[in-house]
């Protein structure tokens, strides 16, 4: 049975404006210990899904269909007592811009030990012992522990964040951009070492990123969106080599290779339509080379168009398998 | 051809207006949203009613011999002022035998006058102080800081129960006074902090570049930026103004002729305030209509804090 | 922390010397300068004036007369007033001093123990209809017309209920032959509030052995309670307890007037701050941890919500003195803003300029220790 299930899941945000359609009929599942990316431009979707997952979108979020099936219960639809058990401890999350995440006013390792309190009866020094241990996984001196957040570097705080994440030991972390805030150099290593504790802990993550390549080296399998629908959804490799979608090749396209011949970069032209008024039909047609009318007259099925490979378009590229 | 003239260029002031009109409804609209702020504005609205409505009636339906607010006398009613309300006086007469409601009407007029002079007083003052010192920061930003600092410290009223002594405080003096001296304190740091954050933004940068002289700067960017603020502040400047003067009037501290302040002082030194609730017209029309003015005012204030402030806003 | 303190006592230094200056120069503005004024005085024996001119240092020019004015205040010689001649300006001060003391200090007590919850409460269920009818009431109580509250209050308790008839702060029957004077009793009313306060605050370290946060609340709220009761014993055993509740029991209207202005503004500061707090990433963070709702807004929103409360009162301290005068004038409460109002309308310039000197180093020391507070609360401040 899949750690995570999501079927069909809809939801939009009422504004004065009128309704954003943020995440639209929006499936895919997740395997105990598998590691997923989902990548997409700004306003996509994806942090949306995220908070659904943790049933923390604001108040004027409705949910409009589908279901979230954690281990088999669906976590949109139970009593906020319940889903609080489940927050964390279940499913995690390391927020982006983690300077933020942290209280000011109290001590970092005070606020993880918090959080292992709420969902372990379990007293003050052992919880202290776990944190520690947590501080050295994810590379952080102990002694921090009782220092204040404005003490910490930028990279510090990043690993305290993903420690903190960690703390309850869940089953599935989401991570949404947990490295933009940092430079590249302390971003390749934090990413290396998010990957090697969920390994040893045999998590599953859900990577969140508008970077491409820093979804292809941590996940096994990629999901594409594009303004609130899951366009494409495979393992990585088959993403890189055989997209099938023409959003998903537009990126493909979009990135300089090393080996190979010499190519003109080719951009994608447009922008990605307003989520008010979405545009009928497929919502990439606007910007698609091969779209045709039925593209703009009903929007696609997300299908498995080869195993383990779904698309939702209308005319897939069927490349080499 | 030319573009100018293939694509018909819309004078500039035109477009200036469009966007002033457009961001004028948004936040009108986000105005509307706090709810709060409606509630104050529609009392000013009230009160202003009141204002207009007093000359009217003096011209028609009121005879000036009795009601006029200061020199008015009822005969007919001689021995028995201050009398409980009638049909011929609404709200009673006070002890020498004025009509009330009639004071309470005029008065508006000269809170008004005095809150929203007062408070555009200070809020010029503060405005030009706290983008000067925001601006040029170093020993001009220390001076103004410690002033504010001290004037602060000095208890308000305090001072000018002190300085009644000094200055003959009518109207437009007091006015004056208390815009100057509200002018140089608190919020002066409230607008520095402001303007300091829009002096750290890239155009300023650029206008520097372009050749942009201080008070240029000062004058076209800092300024208008800072604006919604010091309107903001305005509001709880007139609050402050009606309020003053009112205690001031009722000490018998000031030398206006009749405001709302000095028709509960005029009630208490002639005694009645003692049985609070035999002579009730004296005291609860006056008092309540300073509270509401002062009420109003602090509301549109707190409204207008939502339209300036996002944070604040329920979405 | 010790550098910051001394650091922010040498500024309070410097200010207090401008305000001093300021204090001067205005009551040197006064038409018809003071000395004839004071010359004219009829209470005062002609034999006597000059000696008292050259003793206050009424003689010798503006300059001579400031430094003579700043070395008295330095030296605690505030002068001689008019009104209470022989009687020494500190000295009418002293005894006016604890009552103003005991009065705010245990109505800003009461405001912001109202406030601080009730703040928190709104601003965390924002947008319902509770959100506006708190902050309304809040805003109407903030704004009321002082002088209107006071006799409102007056109206239902003296006249409606019959309670608390009288004014002043004493039932001058009871004091007859008092075995202590009515200043004593205030200082000592002002030592066990702030023995209490004291308590209160160490109540914190006392029990923070205790892990958990709802045995220790109360292990604290315990604390309190002892201490209130061993007080309570104390006085009623002391022989002057009466006398003590005789002042309490007058304290209560002009108590409730200040309150219930003052905890408006609290309130009204308090939600402010919590909707920016609430904005915040870390909130959300709380949020997805898990915790319950209550811990959410007390331990995370309301904590850092704290800060800029603080910080915003000492803006409003200046009012708050303002305020005194007025209140205390209503309910006849013989403190520091009665005697400056009769001060200045009787001319007694000595007592007024005392007044002022003394509220001004008030208002400054109270501004220090808001500093230290804020300093202590909020760790990323580094001293």
């Amino acid at each position: 049975m899949p750690l995570l299930d999501v079927k069909n899941l809809t939801m939009h945000y009422t504004t004065k404006m009128g309704d954003v359609h943020a995440v639209d009929d929006v499936s895919f599942a997740i395997e105990p210990g598998e590691a997923i990316g989902l990548v997409g431009e700004s306003g996509c979707g994806k942090t949306s899904i995220a908070l659904t997952l943790l049933r923390l979108l604001p108040d004027n979020a409705k949910f409009l269909g589908g279901s979230v099936l954690f281990e088999g219960v669906d976590i949109v639809r139970i009593p906020e007592e319940e889903m609080r058990k489940i927050r964390w401890r279940g499913i995690s999350m390391i927020f982006q811009a983690a300077m933020n995440s942290l209280n000011p006013v109290y001590r970092v390792g005070d606020q993880i030990i918090e959080a292992i309190q709420t969902h372990f009866p379990i007293d003050y020094q052992a919880a202290r012992r776990r944190v520690a241990e947590l501080f050295d996984l994810v590379g952080l001196a102990p002694e921090l522990m009782d220092r204040y957040p404005h003490e910490y570097s930028g990279g510090m705080k990043q690993r305290a964040v993903i420690a903190m994440a960690l703390a309850c030991a869940p089953k599935l972390v989401i991570a949404d951009e947990p490295t933009t805030a940092l430079d590249v150099i302390v971003q390749d290593r934090i990413l290396r070492r998010i990957d090697e504790v969920r390994k040893e802990l045999n998590m599953a993550m859900l990577y969140i990123s508008h970077d491409i390549a820093v979804i292809a080296e941590v996940s096994q399998r990629i999901g594409v969106m594009y303004a609130g629908n899951l366009v494409e959804f495979a393992d990585t490799v088959r993403i890189f080599k055989n997209p099938a979608h023409p959003y998903t090749i537009a990126l493909m396209s979009a990135f300089p290779s090393i080996k190979g011949e010499k190519r003109k970069l080719q951009g994608l032209s447009g922008e990605p339509p307003d989520l008010l008024r979405p545009p009928s039909g497929c919502r990439f047609h606007p910007r698609c080379p091969y779209a045709t009318a039925v593209c703009t007259e009903s929007p696609p099925e997300y299908r498995e168009i080869q195993p383990q490979h779904y698309v939702a378009c209308w005319h897939p590229h069927l490349g080499r398998s | 051809m030319l573009i100018s003239e293939r694509v018909k260029i819309e004078p500039l002031w035109k477009i200036r207006l469009r966007l002033a009109l457009r961001s004028l409804r948004r936040n009108w609209a986000l105005f509307w949203e706090s709810r709060i702020g409606p509630l104050g504005l529609g009392i000013i609205l009230f009160f202003v009613l009141l204002m207009i409505a007093h000359p009217i009636l003096m011209a028609t339906v009121w005879d000036s011999r009795v009601y006029d607010p200061i020199v008015g006398f009822d005969r007919a009613l001689v021995g028995r002022h201050p009398a409980p309300p009638s049909w011929a006086h609404p709200l009673g007469t006070d002890p020498i035998g004025r009509d009330v409601l009639s004071q309470l009407m005029w008065s508006t007029r000269s809170e008004f006058a005095l809150g929203v002079t007062s408070a555009l007083i200070t809020v010029v003052i503060g405005t030009l102080i706290g983008a000067i010192c925001a601006y040029f920061g170093g020993v001009i930003d220390t001076i103004f800081m410690r002033l504010a600092d001290l004037v602060m410290l000095f208890p308000f009223i305090a001072l000018l129960m002190v300085l009644r002594s000094v200055i003959h405080l009518d109207l437009w003096r007091l006015a004056l006074v208390m815009g100057i001296l509200s002018g140089f304190g608190g919020i002066t740091i409230t607008l520095k902090a402001q303007a300091l954050t829009v002096k750290v933004k890239p155009y300023i940068e650029a206008a520097k570049v372009a050749g942009g002289g201080a008070f240029h700067i000062i004058r076209h960017h800092i300024i208008p930026n800072i604006m919604p603020l010091s309107f903001l502040y305005m509001m709880f400047n007139v609050t402050g103004a009606v309020f003053t003067e009112a205690v001031l009037s009722y000490f018998g501290l000031l030398d206006i002729r009749m405001s709302w302040g000095i028709m509960i002082h005029t009630a208490e030194s002639a005694g009645y305030l003692g049985a609070f609730g035999q002579y009730w017209w004296l005291w609860a029309p006056p008092g309540a209509a300073i509270t509401l003015l002062c009420f109003a005012f602090y509301l549109v204030g707190r409204g207008l804090d939502t339209v300036v402030n996002p944070r604040l806003r329920k979405r | 922390m010790l550098r910051y303190i001394g650091w922010r006592i040498a500024q309070i230094f410097v200010t207090f010397f401008l305000f001093l200056t300021m204090v001067f120069l205005i009551f040197q503005a006064m038409p018809g300068d003071y000395t004839k004024q004071f010359i004219m005085n009829p209470k005062i024996p002609p034999e006597a004036r000059q000696a008292l001119a050259e003793r206050l240092g009424l003689t010798g020019s503006v300059w001579d007369q400031y430094l003579h004015y700043v070395r008295n205040v330095f030296t605690g010689n505030l002068g001689v007033s008019f009104q209470h001649y022989p009687r020494e300006v500190w000295d009418v001060i002293k005894e006016r001093l604890p009552r103003t003391a005991v009065l705010f200090l245990v109505a800003d007590l009461l405001a912001f123990a109202l406030g601080y919850p009730l703040g928190k409460y709104i601003a965390w269920r924002r947008g319902r209809i509770s959100d506006y009818v708190v902050t309304v009431t809040g805003v109407l109580f903030y704004t009321i017309f002082t002088p209107l509250l006071a006799i409102i209050l007056l109206f239902v308790f003296s006249n409606v209920l019959g309670w608390f008839r009288s004014g002043g702060f004493l039932t001058p029957s009871l004091w007859l032959r008092p075995p202590v004077s009515p200043q004593t009793v205030f200082l000592l009313l002002t030592a066990t509030i702030c023995g209490l306060l004291g308590l209160w605050a160490g109540s914190h370290f006392l029990t923070r052995r205790i892990g958990h946060p709802r045995p220790r609340a109360w292990a604290r709220r315990g604390l309190v309670a002892l201490g209130l009761g061993l007080a309570g014993i104390a006085w009623g055993y002391s022989g002057i307890g009466s006398y003590a509740w005789d002042i309490v029991w007058h304290m209560f209207l002009p108590v409730l007037a200040v309150t219930l202005i003052s905890f408006g503004g609290t309130m009204l500061l308090m939600r402010d701050s919590m909707l920016e707090v609430i904005r915040e990433d870390y909130i959300t963070t709380a949020k997805a941890k898990g915790l319950p709702e209550k811990v959410i807004r007390d331990k995370h929103a309301a904590r850092t919500a704290l800060l800029p409360t603080i910080t915003n009162f000492t803006i409003g301290l200046g009012f708050i003195v303002s305020g005194g005068i007025v209140t205390e004038t209503m309910f006849s409460w013989k403190g520091m803003g009665l005697t400056y109002l009769e001060a200045v309308l009787q001319q007694d310039f000595p007592l007024a300029m005392g007044c002022l000197t003394f509220t001004g180093i008030l208002v400054l020391l109270l501004h220090l220790v808001v500093d230290v507070l804020y300093a202590f609360l909020d760790p990323r401040i580094s001293y």
